[in-house]
């Protein structure tokens, strides 16, 4: 990846769709993606036990679904860009609107709302499948062309971000 | 004499917060997740901070290498989570209505701690600030504040299991 620049279009999508499962956290949780259809990303995760929130209630860690906004997100910037520059998360802004419980799939939606040089605007909602209200919500910035050394470039150019 | 004082006051100041570190942990082990993630609260100087020992399964980016953003969010919403169930005086379980986190180094690959700060403890609401820290405590990973909601007898509570 350091040396890729612009792959082929649908190339690039589908690098980051395999890397995004092979992340090692995004593995831990046992994320999948879904679909990638145009700038928008579907992804699912499967609820078990050790994610619950409470010992003796089966409702899901509001964390997961952190991280699965975070995730999906991440791939919504690659989507949208089409190509594999590294990025990093710069803010996450999440509602939980109710309880998700087990037993049911989540299903995180990301859009890309806006791409510019340096950065990504994304928004995304956590569904438990079935429900055709989320669960969450998400707002989140990345920061692109994150290359080693990550936020040197956001450093240098504070002043345009703050 | 006034030094027996003083270290009798230590002790007794030491002992507190002995109580309180245990206190944080009973309540980090009722959090499934928590154990997941290997959560310890620890004794500080500055009261109670929680640590996050660092494990491969963390990473969301394995050419730097970097924790996953999720993980230290998780971090910060779990600390709050028992900072604001421990500022209340009936030490009600909380739930997370919403959290904004700033990212602002690379985590790396190495443990992590975070320490909060009550903006806002109020009846229904509490409103945490939490900060994150790898080597140096001066120069945070991460920073995030988290709004909580307590139930009032059972009104705001949406108990709908399996909804």
């Amino acid at each position: 990846m350091t040396e890729s620049k612009k792959v082929q279009l649908s190339d690039a999508v589908e690098t980051a769709r395999r890397f995004t499962e092979q992340v090692p956290h995004n593995s831990d949780l046992g994320m999948q993606v879904v679909s990638v259809d145009g700038s928008k990303v579907c992804m699912r995760l499967t609820p078990q036990a050790w994610m619950f929130s409470d010992i003796g209630r089966s409702e899901i860690c509001t964390s997961i679904l952190y991280s699965l906004a975070d995730s999906a997100s991440g791939l919504a910037v690659f989507a949208e860009a089409q190509e594999l520059t590294p990025i990093a998360t710069l803010s996450l802004h999440m509602d939980y609107m109710k309880p998700a419980y087990a037993g049911r799939a989540l299903l995180a939606v990301a859009i890309c709302r806006h791409l510019i040089d340096d950065i990504a605007f994304i928004h995304c909602d956590i569904f438990s499948e079935g429900d055709s209200q989320p669960v969450a919500t998400g707002s989140a910035t990345f920061i692109r062309n994150t290359w080693g050394q990550r936020f040197k470039v956001a450093e240098s150019k504070k002043e345009g971000y703050e | 004499m006034s030094d027996n004082v003083s270290s009798a006051q230590a002790s007794a100041d030491s002992q507190v917060g002995k109580n309180e570190c245990t206190a944080w942990q009973t309540l980090l082990q009722r959090i499934p997740y928590s154990g997941h993630l290997g959560l310890e609260a620890q004794q500080c100087d500055a009261g109670i901070l929680i640590h996050l020992p660092y494990r491969e399964a963390f990473i969301g980016n394995f050419m730097l290498p970097a924790l996953h953003g999720g993980v230290i969010g998780a971090l910060i919403e779990i600390t709050a989570r028992v900072a604001a169930q421990r500022e209340d005086t009936q030490t009600r379980c909380p739930r997370i209505l919403g959290s904004n986190i700033n990212y602002l180094r690379s985590a790396q690959a190495q443990p992590t701690f975070a320490i909060a700060e009550i903006v806002r403890q109020g009846r229904r609401t509490s409103l945490v600030q939490v900060s994150c820290w790898q080597g140096d405590k001066t120069a945070p990973i991460a920073s995030g504040r988290v709004q909580l909601l307590f139930a009032t007898s059972g009104a705001n509570q949406d108990d709908s299991h399996e909804g």
